[in-house]
């Protein structure tokens, strides 16, 4: 899925050039999950952009689903942006003047995707926010204006999910329940996440961790798990039918889906290994009223 | 539809509202002015095709060819004839110089004659409007006829071979007020002419051919192209445009002020919607980083920004021309009350101009902000510090200078006022530049000896200096049109007032003989009464130019060839007399043999004449030789006695003189010109009270016009200073906020703020006076053609007006920092 091989930056500055990469390698399969982790300033951000595709390196080379996209163009680029990869940033950056609703459904939108609305409305319950849909950013906490990030980064079904500090600007109990979101939905969608992070309880959570300190790359866990391709996809698969059954979601969103995956749905049962299950999180499809009312304001 | 939708959703986010309301308020500012003065030019040409009976005339010494009238009918252009001459008419022992004017049941083809069976009435209900003539063997007279000949409705009058019932009193001719006929009016049929025998071949006698378009405009057109080749020395076209200089001199200065009006409001919307735009592109950034990094390609992104740009042109241009229009109905209903005229309805031109403002002002200020836009990194939504740069300040002010110059001279058709307006800006952002950064520094290094506010505030503009510099831009540019607006309109309206006070002169007394001239003299102090003073003049003839006698080609070119002229004498140049070539005369021996002479531009060249031809005159039989030493321009406004031909003194006054004055009479004293005329029947009234009270009319209903188009100015204003406050306040909130968070006082942080924007208002203000004084001296120079005046009330206003309006704008926005709690402004922003 991500293969990076001897990435580099480097910067000029006045004082000469700054390097804030050193031959990065590492290796990330489809459904796995990565932490970038490391003091400020050791060059988290700059790797999770070029991994994103949204700089490029000084030296190597990233392959994103079996395309170096540091080969591309910025169009190029764009359009494995557009297919497979979403964000959730630090800061949020949701739109100010758009409600909660039509900020998950704007990217959509922009895809041309005729249901934008209801996905949008499908993933916002997911997040347990049903009844904030019509709510602007400022009338939502932290909180909630990153499940509301969270949920516009699923709701394009990317492949990867590259995810900057996202409970950085949040209190520990609220980081919390990001964090347990992220990997549920994660989990659930099967989608490969790569997440930068100064917090070890995050780190833990996934599958690889890359340590950085000064640009360099200090310590690589290797992935507990060998993760299996054919294996997550069943997976998602499955998660797609459950859903299915359970919530109403948009007919043509369905048909797309399970007409681009293998029809394994037998194994689909099967509990996902990857990643424990907290037993904590709220579940997507129907949010604890308490714990909605709590965070109204 | 995607634009759409992301453009209704910015607007309801609030992020557009300065924008649509600088386009809104450029575009029904653009459509109301352009609507009103189109309504007003085609008011005003149906008023002077009144003024003339017809749209278009040709007066001439010959009876109309038959050909001429043959052609009309083919395409069905209306025609009417018309002749005019002096003749006596008889009752009994009775008898007076009539002006007879016999005409065709048709007339008058525009306008209405209004007539009366009461004499010397002032009441409209005893007054009726008739577009025709008498009937055949019917009379209709002047009132002041009857106490002449003694004589009352339905008697009878002799005039030639024929004998004429008077049936009718005449209120108002539309084509009355004329020069040329001195005596009361008698108006006939055009077929008891023959009868009377009077006008025989070589008679002095007028024709005028009346024509107007019937319904098809073009056809109309053709004939009177085809007539201009047909014309001979011995005719004279007469336009709608040349019957009323007057009126149409005081409509063309009211046109030319809402042009000025609303450019001022072009650019200070343009001003406006640049800031906002500005402003806009600045917030956009982040968004844009984010489609981006969402895999939305730049060209898309710019096809999106585009399409937004579009429906935000069209719906913003779509509604300013509702409200302009709107707002020109306003207007018009205010001043419907004083209007003497029904307003026609504007053609399409006035729409066109509304919505290329709106897409002009658009592409020129808003799309330039903008541009930068889809350039901007995806890698923004990571790193805040990396941003693309917006296009350069030069090249989106090029954009902006661009259009607004686009605008002004299509809309004012005026490179004057364009080159003025612009000049003055550029003068006030230049000085604004250069002097607002020297006083920033001044106050910066003073303001450390001052109080705390003081010391903030001052250093905080010295620190944003390039933000202030643009405020101070905005808000000099805004303070010196909208001064610029009222020094332009107020010496106007004192123009027009001064020219038409309400005892401005309305009836000339002419040919006053020696003797009778302290009797007539009697007769107006005896009713209290002032004159303008007496002018004496000596009639004569022009019997030859450069020595060759006139000729009868020449007799037949100009009626001033035919008849006596009045000349007058004087040392100084009249008032209101310009000279147009040639010297003023200085000291002149009175023994010189050719007497020096200056004339009127107009009939100079009418008459075929030049600097240095001699013309030979003879005075009562007596023959003196003159030169052309110059020619001058006359000024018709105000109602003192002009005169073609004027002499150094010392050189006429040995001729048989007469004298002539203009005086103001009140209409209930009017009996009075009965009393003289009928002591002196050799006395000549020229009454122009009726036309006097039309222009007064007109002028009053400009002027209010003008005064509700201030105030529509004065809110673009407002928006540009609203514009410009707003492009820091995000910067300034926030920093309010920490300092409240920091627990500083209420007084604190306002007094801050309104020491901030006082100061920039102040010195906005004192530049503003720069600019604003420099633009009126050209406006007043080149288009108004008023005399140049300094206005030291705008240097003291200026600063003051500046001070108070931008600081009270700055501190009403900053209140949310006081009154909010500090984290929810923070959040906000």
């Amino acid at each position: 899925m991500i293969e990076v091989s001897n990435i580099s930056k480097q910067v000029s500055t006045t004082e000469g050039t700054l390097n804030i990469l050193h031959e990065i390698n590492l290796s990330l399969a489809s459904g796995e999950s990565l932490a970038i982790v490391g003091p400020s300033g050791s060059g988290k951000s700059t790797l999770l952009g070029i991994l994103a595709g949204l700089d490029l390196p000084t030296a190597g080379s990233v392959s994103l689903n079996g395309e170096d996209i540091t080969a591309m163009d910025e169009e190029g680029r764009a359009t494995v942006r557009a297919g497979h990869v979403g964000f959730v940033f630090q800061s949020f950056h949701l739109l100010p003047g758009l409600t909660a609703l039509e900020n998950v459904a704007l990217p959509l939108e922009l895809q041309g995707d005729k249901d934008a609305l209801k996905t949008a409305a499908y993933y916002l319950k997911r997040v347990g926010l049903e009844h904030r849909t019509t709510h602007y950013p400022r009338q939502l906490s932290g909180g909630e204006q990153q499940r509301v990030a969270v949920a516009r980064a699923f709701a394009c079904r990317p492949t990867i999910l590259f995810a900057d500090e996202p409970t950085g600007n949040l209190d520990t109990g609220t980081g919390e329940k990001i964090n347990d979101l992220l990997f549920d939905l994660n989990k659930e969608e099967g989608t490969t996440l790569v997440l930068v992070t100064h917090e070890h309880n995050l780190a833990a959570r996934c599958g690889q961790r890359l340590v950085l300190a000064a640009g360099r790359q200090v310590d690589q866990t290797a992935p507990k798990k060998k993760a299996v391709v054919k294996k997550t996809v069943a997976k998602r698969a499955a998660v797609k039918k459950a859903s299915v059954k359970k919530t109403v979601i948009p007919k043509a969103k369905v048909k797309a889906k399970t007409k681009a995956k293998p029809k394994t749905v037998a194994k689909a049962k099967a509990k996902p290994k990857a990643t424990p299950k907290p037993k904590a999180a709220p579940k997507p499809t129907a949010a604890p009223k308490s714990k909605a009312q709590g965070s109204k304001r | 539809m995607q634009a759409l939708k992301m453009l209704l959703r910015t607007w309801r986010g609030g992020q557009l509202g300065l924008i649509v309301w600088s386009l809104v308020l450029a575009v029904s500012v653009v459509t109301s002015v352009s609507l009103l003065a189109e309504r007003i030019e085609r008011a005003l040409t149906a008023e002077s095709s009144a003024f003339l009976a017809a749209d278009l005339v040709v007066r001439s010494n010959k009876p109309t060819p038959q050909a001429w009238i043959t052609e009309a009918g083919l395409q069905g252009v209306e025609t009417s004839q018309m002749v005019s001459f002096a003749s006596m008419v008889y009752h009994q022992s009775d008898m007076h110089l009539a002006s007879i004017k016999a005409v065709q049941s048709n007339y008058p083809l525009r306008g209405l004659i209004k007539r009366s069976t009461t004499p010397f009435t002032f009441d409209e209900s005893l007054i009726e409007a008739v577009n025709y003539g008498p009937a055949p063997g019917e009379t209709w007279v002047d009132a002041r006829l009857l106490p002449l000949l003694n004589i009352e409705l339905g008697d009878n009058i002799e005039l030639g071979d024929t004998i004429l019932k008077v049936t009718q009193i005449i209120v108002e001719e539309p084509d009355g007020g004329s020069y040329s006929f001195f005596g009361a009016r008698v108006l006939m049929n055009w077929g008891d002419v023959a009868a009377a025998g009077i006008v025989q071949p070589g008679s002095r006698v007028t024709y005028k051919y009346l024509m107007a378009s019937g319904a098809d405009q073009n056809a109309f057109t053709g004939y009177s192209d085809w007539l201009k080749d047909q014309l001979s020395i011995h005719d004279r076209l007469i336009t709608p445009d040349e019957a009323q200089a007057s009126i149409a001199s005081t409509m063309d200065r009211g046109r030319r002020f809402l042009l000025l009006a609303g450019s001022i409001g072009v650019v200070l919307a343009g001003i406006a919607l640049a800031l906002a735009s500005h402003h806009f592109a600045a917030g956009q950034t982040q968004q844009v980083a984010l489609l981006k990094s969402w895999g939305i390609p730049a060209s898309r992104v710019r096809s999106l920004y585009l399409q937004q740009s579009l429906w935000l042109g069209v719906g913003g241009s779509l509604v300013g021309l509702s409200v302009g229009y709107g707002f020109s109905e306003l207007l018009i209903s205010i001043v419907r009350e004083w209007l003497p005229i029904a307003l026609p309805n504007a053609g399409i031109r006035p729409w066109i101009t509304g919505m290329a403002t709106g897409l002009l002002c658009l592409g020129g200020f808003t799309l330039p902000s903008l541009w930068h836009l889809p350039a901007q990194p995806p890698l923004a939504v990571l790193r805040q510090d990396i941003q693309v740069a917006p296009v350069s300040s030069a090249i989106r002010g090029a954009f902006g200078i661009a259009a607004v110059a686009g605008l002004l001279l299509w809309y004012s058709n005026s490179v004057y006022l364009s080159l003025a307006i612009l000049a003055g800006f550029a003068l006030t952002a230049l000085a604004t530049v250069i002097i607002g950064l020297a006083m920033l520094r001044l106050g910066k290094n003073y303001g450390q000896r001052l109080g705390s506010i003081w010391r903030l505030a001052l250093n905080n503009l010295w620190r944003r200096r390039s933000q202030s510099l643009i405020q101070m831009v905005g808000f000099s540019g805004a303070i010196a049109l909208l001064m610029i607006m009222v020094v332009v309109r107020t010496s106007l309206i004192d123009e027009w007032r001064f020219q038409l006070a309400e005892d401005a002169p309305n009836h000339f007394l002419v040919n006053v003989a020696p003797y009778e001239l302290d009797g007539v003299r009697d007769l107006v102090n005896a009713q209290n009464l002032e004159t303008a003073g007496w002018y004496a003049m000596v009639r004569g003839r022009m019997t030859a130019i450069n020595g060759q006698p006139i000729t009868e080609a020449q007799k037949d070119s100009h009626e001033s060839f035919r008849r006596e002229l009045n000349l007058s004498w004087t040392a100084e140049l009249p008032e209101g007399n310009k000279i147009t070539e040639g010297q003023w005369w200085g000291e002149v021996d009175s023994a010189t043999t050719i007497a020096p002479v200056s004339l009127e531009d107009e009939i100079a060249e009418e008459l075929g004449l030049k600097l240095g031809d001699r013309i030979t005159f003879s005075v009562g039989g007596l023959i003196f030789e003159s030169e052309v030493v110059n020619t001058r321009t006359l000024n018709w406004d105000n109602m003192t006695p002009n005169f073609y031909f004027l002499f150094p003194e010392g050189l006429l006054e040995e001729y048989p003189r007469t004298s002539m004055t203009s005086l103001y009479i009140p209409p209930k004293q009017k009996l009075l010109v009965n009393d003289l005329l009928r002591k002196y029947p050799t006395v000549q009234v020229i009454e122009l009270d009726k036309i006097i009270d039309r222009i007064r009319t007109i002028v009053s209903q400009v002027t209010r016009g003008l005064e509700i188009m201030t105030l529509l100015i004065l809110s673009c204003g407002v928006l540009v200073m609203f514009a410009a406050v707003s492009l820091s306040m995000s910067e300034r909130l926030q920093e309010s906020a920490i300092l409240r968070t920091l627990g500083s006082s209420r007084r604190l942080i306002l007094g801050i703020q309104l020491v901030e924007f006082s100061t920039l208002g102040i010195m906005a203000g004192l530049l503003a006076a720069i600019g604003a004084e420099a633009a009126v001296v050209m406006l007043q120079y080149f288009m108004f053609d008023l005399p140049f005046a300094l206005h030291p009330w705008i240097w003291v206003t200026g600063p003051i007006a500046g001070g108070v309006l931008v600081g009270a704008l700055g501190v009403g926005y900053s209140r949310k920092a006081v009154v909010q709690p500090p984290l929810e402004v923070l959040k906000s922003l």
